[in-house]
């Protein structure tokens, strides 16, 4: 059975010097474990944050490509509403044969999301309805799928959505 | 043997036989006596196996929520925290006890730093009450709506760490269970949820620990021959079996379960709320009618409850709107700051000290204005639970099955997706199921208050029962009908720090 000291069960006010002698000495060696084991866990705690800063996800392939969204009516009601948007590229070219699906998720999570294609009502203007069952913060997702194949990822903030 | 003695040997037996099944049932359930369950439990690592899981998924959760998708529904932190956890804890204290403080993860980690630091100090004796856990308890609930946390997994895995930190911070100083009794809000919060369980950690039978001469239940099992090494760990949150009455301070961790010699305690089951019926000395806590500060534990367990649910609804804008322009004030915080003040403080005072009037003045009750407040504080236990369940239950249900496709992402981000593709589309139970068990929760609560009133109200005025009771019965009805309406809002979710 694993032993544990009694200064685990005693309060400060009642160790008196000779203990506190008695399990400092015994506790040498565990101190200079101890010590080292603090160093190790600033270690670990310093790692996520240093981490957070260098290990972002790779930016994506299509960094030329500029979405410019909007939707109406504002402000935003609890119900379906239209998304529309464009895709330019470096040149300010509209960037024709997308196939963009959108996808709206609450700030909350645990919460359903919801999906709709856009279509190209002209050239590279990409519009879709969104149903935004409920009030509050919607972000709004765009993944977008180049007619060359490349791929990458827009995100639109869509804060205060009213409940009706 | 002869024919009567015979007899005599066969009556004898028979009477046995009922005595044994008249003992059988007036012994309460004992979860310790369960097959599979109860030697797991009873097994001296069973603590550390539940926690070593839960361990390991914070660990998930803190790197998740700092290295995963910045977007909340779609982080493991966030939607284990704020959907999964808190539902299942309240879940569990409702079908069983404080389980969540059994598993908790934290006091893993302070075990085992406990292994080398030995906390030489002893809490100060002024703090030794639930005044600090109560602000860190308004803290976390105002926090949750400024910065809208469920909304950031990095902040919520800097809470989770910001946890393990203070753990270690109090319990590598002072020495016993000082984080769990004096300083952690959500112990406390199980504490006075685990009011309403079904089960208790409590000894079986009294006339053993009447006879018992070691008292290890608390002062830990010793080696015989040198009494300072502690074999087995006693309470550290000072409750001594004997006199402990209900779950208030227990944190589940059976460490009396395995040191008492006579294996004289077990996980009893027992009338839900009928700690709150009566006001016996309790051990390590007194009197629940002396503690004023366990009271106001109870009072913002409740409208807490109201409070959490009122910032997630769309009235609560229109609230703030209508105070911002009265008040010529646009400071988000501050508006917040009345609002909690508003809810938490100046809602009971008014409608308990009003309560209060009226049962000394009509039922004649002798008692101090204050003191009847304080006592029938602890009523409001199971309806400020029925809040919580309802509300946590709710996240808990509809999002149910959304850990499948977050595991699925997370192990996907790390190249290894053996889970297959995100299926964003699960997500739990539909709202149709899962709004009458809502209000089944508040029923539930509603009947736990109304009955605990009641019965103190029985103690209070022998010729006037109804009168006593009267107040508290028309109070828990309006705070029901408020908890209802909430429910009935739609749902309006806003984070000023919205994932970016
Ligand atoms: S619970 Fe066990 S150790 Fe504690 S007083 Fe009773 S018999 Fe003794
Ligand atoms: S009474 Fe104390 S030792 Fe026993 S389970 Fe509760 S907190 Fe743990």
């Amino acid at each position: 059975m694993k032993k544990q000291t009694a200064a685990h069960n005693l309060s400060g006010r009642e160790l008196d010097f000779g203990t506190l002698r008695t399990i400092w000495a015994y506790s040498r060696g565990r101190r200079r474990a101890a010590s080292q084991c603090f160093r190790v866990m600033l270690m670990l705690a310093a790692a996520p944050s240093l981490a957070v800063t260098g290990c972002r996800k790779p930016a994506d392939s299509a960094q030329d490509i500029s979405i410019n969204e909007s939707i109406a009516p504002r402000p935003v009601h609890t119900g379906t509403e239209a998304i529309s948007f464009q895709l330019t590229n470096a040149m300010h070219q509209p960037v024709t044969g997308a196939h963009i699906q959108v996808e709206g998720d609450m700030s909350h999570p645990g919460m359903a999301p919801m999906f709709a294609d856009a279509v190209e009502v002209s050239p590279g203007v990409y519009k879709t309805p969104l149903n935004f069952n409920m009030g509050g913060d919607w972000v709004v997702l765009f993944h977008i799928t180049l007619s060359d194949g490349r791929k990458l990822e827009r995100q639109m903030n869509v804060k205060g959505v009213e409940s009706n | 043997m002869t024919e009567p003695a015979a007899l005599s040997s066969a009556a004898k037996q028979e009477r046995l036989v009922d005595e044994e099944e008249e003992f059988l049932e007036a012994q309460p359930f004992d979860l310790l006596a369960v097959p599979v369950i109860g030697p797991l439990l009873r097994w001296r690592h069973s603590r550390t196996l539940l926690q070593i899981p839960l361990l390991a998924i914070s660990i998930v959760m803190i790197f998740e929520g700092l290295l995963g998708p910045t977007l909340s529904p779609k982080n493991m932190a966030t939607v284990l925290t704020w959907v999964h956890f808190r539902g299942a804890l309240v879940v569990a204290i409702l079908c069983a006890g404080n389980l969540f403080c059994l598993s908790c993860p934290f006091m893993l980690v302070r075990n085992f730093m406990r292994k080398w630091i030995h906390p030489r100090f002893a809490w100060p004796r002024r703090l030794r009450n639930k005044w600090i856990p109560i602000a860190l308890f308004v803290a976390v609930l105002f926090s949750y709506e400024l910065f809208g946390l469920w909304a950031s997994p990095w902040l919520t895995a800097w809470v989770i760490l910001g946890y393990f930190a203070a753990v270690l911070i109090v319990d590598g100083l002072f020495t016993h269970g000082t984080f769990c009794k004096y300083v952690c809000p959500i112990g406390q919060f199980n504490f006075v949820a685990s009011t309403v369980s079904p089960l208790e950690v409590a000894v079986r039978d009294h006339e053993v620990c009447d006879g018992c001469a070691t008292r290890d239940c608390i002062r830990g099992r010793r080696e015989p021959s040198s009494p300072l090494v502690i074999l087995q760990r006693g309470c550290e949150l000072a409750l001594f079996q004997p006199d402990k009455v209900g779950n208030m301070d227990c944190t589940f961790c059976l460490d009396c379960v395995h040191a008492c010699p006579h294996d004289n305690v077990g996980i009893l089951g027992r009338l839900p709320a009928g700690e709150l019926m009566s006001d016996p000395h309790r051990s390590g806590i007194g009197r629940f009618s002396r503690r004023n500060d366990i009271a106001a534990l109870a009072l913002v367990f409740c409208f807490g409850a109201l409070m959490n649910a009122f910032g997630m609804v769309s009235p609560v804008y229109t609230v703030e709107n209508w105070l911002e322009r009265t008040l010529h004030f646009q400071n988000q915080a501050g508006v917040l700051a009345i609002l909690f003040t508003a809810v938490i403080v100046v809602e009971p005072v008014l409608l308990l000290g009003l309560a209060a009037w009226i049962t000394r003045a009509w039922a004649g009750v002798k008692n101090s204005w204050l003191g009847v407040t304080v006592r029938y504080a602890y009523a409001l236990s199971p309806l400020g639970f029925g809040m919580w369940l309802a509300h946590y239950g709710y996240h808990f249900f509809t999002g149910l099955y959304t850990i499948v496709p977050v595991t699925q992402n997370a192990l996907a981000e790390i190249g290894w997706p053996i889970l297959g593709q995100p299926q964003w589309t699960l997500v739990g139970l539909p709202k149709t199921v899962v709004e009458p068990i809502e209000f089944g929760f508040l029923l539930l609560g509603l009947a736990g208050s109304m009955l605990v009133a009641w019965r103190l109200a029985q103690d209070d005025s022998e010729k006037h029962p109804m009168r006593a009771f009267a107040p508290w019965g028309v109070l828990c009805v309006i705070l029901f009908l408020c908890c209802a309406w909430l429910m009935t809002q739609p749902m309006d979710m806003r984070a000023t720090m919205l994932a970016g």
